[in-house]
């Protein structure tokens, strides 16, 4: 975990196909978590090398101790096609601000509770820190960034549960 | 762990999962450069590990790619028709967790944690505990993570380790306590027969049994009760490569860290706590080097080693592995690959 993170490139005129099916047989605990790094859009993700790289996060910096200014990617569809913004970007941040406890290794994860996002335009945030938090970019990697259907229609298990939180 | 301010940890009561998880390409993903390579991947978790192991050796079509596979089963996989074995240099560490909380050894001094990572020989337990698929490690940073001191691992010195406990007064007829799990049995015996030859003490094993581990995890998180170990021979990991502390140091030793066992240290705390308030990267990196420098000079743990991350893979798969995660973005298959022949 970092308070850098190294852009990657989009490749608009990549053509490569999909094919093939691979059958994979993956006992480790953290399994639930590999499925949602295989499908869910997130702020950073990390390279082979463990290296964190931005993804929705297409580039960010300080403008002061207390403020971080995010770039948010262009081009970003959601699996149902919705456009991937900063409104998207805010509304996952707001839901996982909302949990106690967010992430499974501990609340040494979490990012304060005063933090905030203000959108600046629909690809552009300030996040306001009481604090400087120069693990900002790490925490991130515990941060998934869906489409509005999913938080309207599953969340993290709110529709059964009513909260995403001590139940899985 | 603590009410106010909130610090706390999850532990597993049970992992459901469906039979299985099919996840089919995005077309339209953003970034065509990495991928998805694949139409669709199916994780399996109906079907038991070793059964796994042998589909994806000795047939094509059933299994492709099985994670986690034990050095044990390492040549297995090398020598099979269908698999190929991939090692991957991975965020990952075994380590003896110290209880610095006990109150009738001294490990609470450094000598005596610094004698337990002069007695143990690292290169065999490389050897003989991950049959070569592992490096002997120097603190908790693997060497090609960001923030790696340079440090090398404590010699196997057990001359110089004997001398260290008795100068710290361990006392006499006091045997130690070492606990683990069954996935680190082999290790940990090994390194038992290290500290017991090189030290001259007693020395007991412990492998707690799956239905007690929750209980195990609770103690150990919760730090009301004393602890029943002197060394807890642990695996741990991290999610990305570039500041350890954040994840590995902090949760292993950190005041609100579910692993810590024994009291803060200060020293630690002051380094951590400008850490995680620093915003410039550069510094960020040198407080890194910091923190695990004081952890490996204060043998805080006994360090033992960075296990390689093993994947039993099909040979008509092209596979691209990670060192924190399991992504399958950038993995293909080529055009002998059973999908393939099949029309998948």
């Amino acid at each position: 975990m970092t308070g850098q993170v190294t852009s990657e490139v989009a490749a608009e005129g990549g053509s490569r196909m999909p094919v093939g099916t691979v059958n994979v047989v993956d006992p480790h605990p953290l399994n639930w978590l590999y499925i949602t790094w295989n499908t869910m859009e997130e702020p950073v993700r990390t390279d082979e090398r463990g290296h964190m790289v931005g993804a929705v996060l297409e580039d960010s910096r300080w403008t002061d101790e207390k403020t971080l200014e995010v770039d948010v990617r262009r081009g970003i569809r959601f699996q149902d096609g919705e456009k991937c913004t900063a409104h998207n970007f805010k509304r996952a941040f707001d839901e996982m601000q909302r949990w106690k406890a967010p992430h499974p290794p501990g609340t040494n994860l979490n990012i304060h509770q005063e933090t905030t996002i203000e959108i600046v335009d629909d690809y552009k945030l300030l996040i306001h820190f009481p604090q400087p938090d120069g693990l900002v970019l790490g925490k991130m990697r515990g941060m998934h960034i869906p489409s509005t259907r999913f938080w309207d229609e599953i969340g993290f298990g709110y529709k059964k549960q009513g909260s995403g939180e001590g139940h899985w | 762990m603590r009410a106010e301010p909130l610090a706390c940890t999850w532990l597993d009561t049970r992992q459901d999962r469906t039979d299985k998880v099919v996840l089919t390409a995005n077309h339209d993903h953003w970034n065509k450069e990495r991928g998805p390579r694949l139409e669709k991947v199916v994780f399996h978790n109906d079907i038991p590990h070793a059964e796994a192991l042998n589909l994806v050796c000795d047939a094509e079509g059933e299994v492709d790619i099985v994670t986690e596979v034990s050095p044990a089963d390492a040549e297995r996989v090398r020598s099979s028709e269908h698999a190929r074995l991939h090692a991957i240099d991975a965020m990952r560490v075994v380590l003896g967790l110290v209880n610095r909380g006990v109150t009738d050894a001294p490990l609470d001094d450094a000598r005596t944690r610094r004698a337990f990572n002069m007695a143990v020989d690292r290169d065999r337990m490389v050897r003989e505990g991950f049959g070569g698929y592992a490096y002997p490690a120097a603190g908790v940073t693997p060497p090609y993570a960001g923030g790696f001191p340079g440090t090398e691992p404590y010699p196997h010195d057990p001359a110089e380790a004997k001398r260290l406990l008795a100068e710290a007064g361990w006392p006499e007829g006091r045997a130690l306590r070492i606990a683990t799990n069954a996935d680190l049995e082999v290790p940990t015996n090994l390194m038992a027969e290290d500290l017991r030859d090189s030290l001259g003490i007693e020395v007991e094993v412990s492998v707690t049994p799956g239905d007690q581990m929750l209980a195990g995890q609770h103690a150990l998180v919760e730090k009301v009760m004393p602890l029943p170990f002197d060394l807890l021979v642990f695996a741990w990991i991290d999610l990305t490569s570039d500041a350890p502390p954040a994840f590995m140091h902090g949760e292993l030793y950190g005041e609100t860290g579910p692993f810590r066992a024994g009291p803060p240290v200060e020293a630690f705390e002051n380094l951590m706590g400008k850490f995680a308030t620093e915003v410039d990267p550069d510094r960020l990196n040198e407080l890194s080097v910091e923190i695990d420098k004081l952890v490996y000079e204060e043998s805080l743990s006994l360090f033992l080693v960075y296990p390689q991350a093993l994947y039993a893979v099909n040979k008509n798969v092209d596979f691209v592995g990670y060192a924190t995660t399991f992504e399958l973005a950038e993995t293909e298959v080529n055009e002998k690959h059973w999908s393939r022949r099949n029309g998948g």
